[in-house]
């Protein structure tokens, strides 16, 4: 449905061209700003029917970017009410970093690994030094300009924390990225669940593959102790205190580099602090930025010189390669360990949780019909499916961005306010 | 809500006095003089209040949203955006940006409930297409800082934390939402002043404190004069010139 009609100018200032995608909350689309003659991209944000005005998600997203300007963070140029809708207006970005990672034409030189690394690092260095934490760091998000530059992209979910005592959601990141202290539950939380993340994604440029495929909550907790063995309180106090605390059989840490053959000692070094387990112990962005791993050879390929996709941004929802690449060399190596005993019966299964939060709030039936009309990027499935019927078969990426799950955890991020 | 002040967009955003004490031309064409500005302004932010305590949200969230109110009428006039309307959507507003959003539907019901006056009356449409203007008006700037964080970490330092202290001087933060201040100073200037108040009222001896923070000792002296001469009840009418004082040493 590309508008080319050069007529049809938005607010006065942009050109509308072809649509680009379906957003987590509206269409969006290419756009000309005549004002600059650059190219942008203009998210147009759908008004709810529920009558509650401005999108949660989006306005998060207003208030954290017009705080936010750094040249690895997605620049918001503008915003307009248009026919009663609001649009931002963002910098085009040619393609994201997951089309980088699943192009099998593309060969990633340990250079370009460390300068797409770098990139993603000091973006986040920049949101922790404003207090604001991502929570939502996965390669989709990690959009790459048409000079190489990596941005970070989607603060729908990002907030400003640091405040002692706060209680967020553990309802964040896309599974396959969230931290294990998430996984346990945790409603504390800091800039660590990030980094944790940011570790998911080096190991992912490593692997040309998501690392930790977890089918649920519980699996994904198989699958990171699996590849590091499970936690002993020694290495991780606190874990036995977290909320969905359950304790699995121990594993032994098979060596990371039987993991990653191809990398060099200063990669698993860096790799193995940011995978630590206690969030406390956890390296922090900045440390990671100064570790010997950027300072020794190679050095990080310019921006400007590395390889990208050359198609141009193709739609996020053909994951038919993704599925081949997977079922190839998947996840066989981290067969995740059974369960040995449930200490918390009652909070069986994280979707329990859920639906608690569902039933605090009567009108979420509404929201949740309207949301069910809203067809989201990646429709892939919901987060807490079990996709162990399906055999052998790796899961679809796993997205928490739909509008109902957001609409979830806004629900939750309020409980824990009162 | 911790993150940097000196970087955000609230600091970039500090006016002077005289720019904030500017009323609208199509405002002054009817007749609204500068206090009436300010009143109507004060009026507006104790209507604020009280529908906060009916829908009940946090103390940020009122001042978030008195100071988004403050922040459009240095921009627009009075005579096109209705106070009795932008009001309630800079609460509405304020309480999705803090994250504890208050449903418009339950804001118009108790809008009805508290308000006899026919001409405040607006139905949830009226406030979700004020909502964009307000966002338009606010220039998309929604993140907000406040004194009351600064507070408790200087009420701590000056080892004044006690329950006493700490209500009162929460009360006189409370209080400079009555004027343009949080349009004009740094919060933490906020914080000092209403604890320099506090302490002359309860005469606690803060000299040596306020010393350690390079504050020029005779310029205290005469304020505290000054306040003993007035009293506590308009007490918050000196906040103005004891914040302007606060400022003026060096920190």
């Amino acid at each position: 449905m590309a508008d080319l009609d050069p007529s049809k100018k938005v607010a006065d200032r942009y050109l509308k061209r072809e649509v680009l995608g379906e957003g987590t909350y509206g269409v969006v689309y290419k756009a000309i700003d005549t004002q600059t003659g650059q190219t942008v991209a203009i998210k147009k944000i759908r008004l709810g029917k529920q009558k509650e005005g401005v999108n949660f998600t989006a306005l998060r997203e207003i208030k954290l970017l017009k705080e936010l300007k750094d040249s690895n963070i997605i620049e918001l140029i503008d915003a307009f009410p248009h026919k009663g809708n609001l649009h931002l207006v963002f910098e085009f970005m040619e393609t994201d970093l997951e089309a980088v990672i699943r192009d099998r034409n593309i060969f990633l030189s340990p250079a370009d690994i460390k300068s797409y690394l770098q990139m993603t690092l000091k973006g986040l260095a920049y949101c922790h030094k404003k207090w604001v934490l991502h929570r939502d760091m996965k390669p989709n998000n990690l959009l790459i300009g048409s000079n190489g530059q990596l941005k970070l992209a989607d603060f729908g979910l990002a907030r400003i924390f640091g405040s002692p005592d706060r209680r967020f959601t553990h309802q964040v990141f896309a599974r396959w990225y969230r931290a294990p202290e998430l996984l346990f539950g945790t409603k504390q939380y800091g800039s660590a669940v990030d980094v944790w993340a940011a570790a998911c994604i080096f190991a992912e440029l490593l692997l040309r593959r998501p690392f930790l495929q977890g089918s649920s909550d519980i699996d994904q907790l198989g699958k990171i102790f699996a590849a590091f063995g499970t936690p002993t309180p020694s290495q991780w106090p606190d874990m036995l205190y977290l909320p969905d605390y359950v304790e699995f059989q121990y594993v032994p840490a098979p060596p990371l580099r039987s993991l990653f053959p191809m990398a060099s000692d200063d990669t698993l070094d860096l790799l193995s602090k940011m995978f630590a387990y206690d969030p406390k112990s956890r390296i922090t962005i900045q440390q990671a930025l100064e570790h010997r791993y950027f300072t020794s050879a190679p050095l990080p390929t310019d921006p400007s010189k590395l390889p990208r996709p050359t198609s141009k941004r193709e739609p996020t929802n053909s994951n038919s390669r993704v599925l081949d690449l997977n079922s190839n060399d998947g996840p066989t190596v981290l067969s995740p360990p059974r369960k040995s005993r449930r200490v918390m019966p009652d909070r069986e299964a994280f979707e329990g949780n859920a639906y608690r939060a569902d039933r605090l709030d009567d009108h979420v039936n509404e929201v949740r019909e309207l949301a069910a009309g809203n067809t989201s990027k990646n429709e892939a499935a919901p987060m807490s499916l079990d996709f162990s019927v399906f055999g052998g078969k790796p899961p679809n990426r796993p997205t928490i961005n739909s509008a109902d799950r957001s609409h979830l955890k806004r629900k939750l991020d309020l409980e824990f306010q009162q | 809500m911790a993150a940097n002040f000196w970087t955000s967009s609230h600091y970039k955003q500090l006016l002077d006095q005289e720019e904030v004490d500017v009323v609208q031309s199509l405002d002054k064409d009817r007749g609204i003089t500068l206090e009436d500005f300010k009143l109507i302004k004060m009026h507006m932010a104790n209507y604020i209040l009280k529908l906060a305590q009916n829908v009940k949200v946090r103390q940020r969230v009122v001042a978030t949203a008195i100071t988004y109110m403050r922040r459009v009428y240095t921009r627009k006039s009075m005579t096109e955006y209705d106070p009795r309307l932008v009001t309630p959507t800079c609460l509405y507003l304020a309480s999705k940006a803090e994250e504890s959003t208050v449903q418009a539907r339950l804001l118009v019901f108790y809008i009805k409930k508290i308000q006899s006056d026919e001409k405040y009356k607006y139905e949830i449409k009226h406030i979700l297409e004020m909502e964009m203007k307000i966002l338009e008006a606010l220039d998309y700037y929604l993140v907000v800082f406040h004194p009351y964080r600064a507070l408790s970490q200087l009420l701590q330092d000056a080892g004044l934390n006690d329950i006493n202290m700490t209500q009162l001087t929460w009360g006189l933060v409370n209080d400079t939402y009555k004027m343009d201040l949080i349009l004009i100073h740094p919060p933490y200037l906020i914080a000092l002043a209403c604890i320099y108040i506090a302490s002359v009222l309860r005469e606690k001896d803060t000299t040596a404190w306020f010393e350690e923070l390079h504050v020029d000792m005779n310029v205290v002296s005469l304020l505290k004069a000054k306040l003993c001469e007035r009293g506590e009840s308009i007490q918050f009418l000196l906040l103005g010139s004891c914040i302007e004082f606060v400022g003026c040493c060096n920190f």
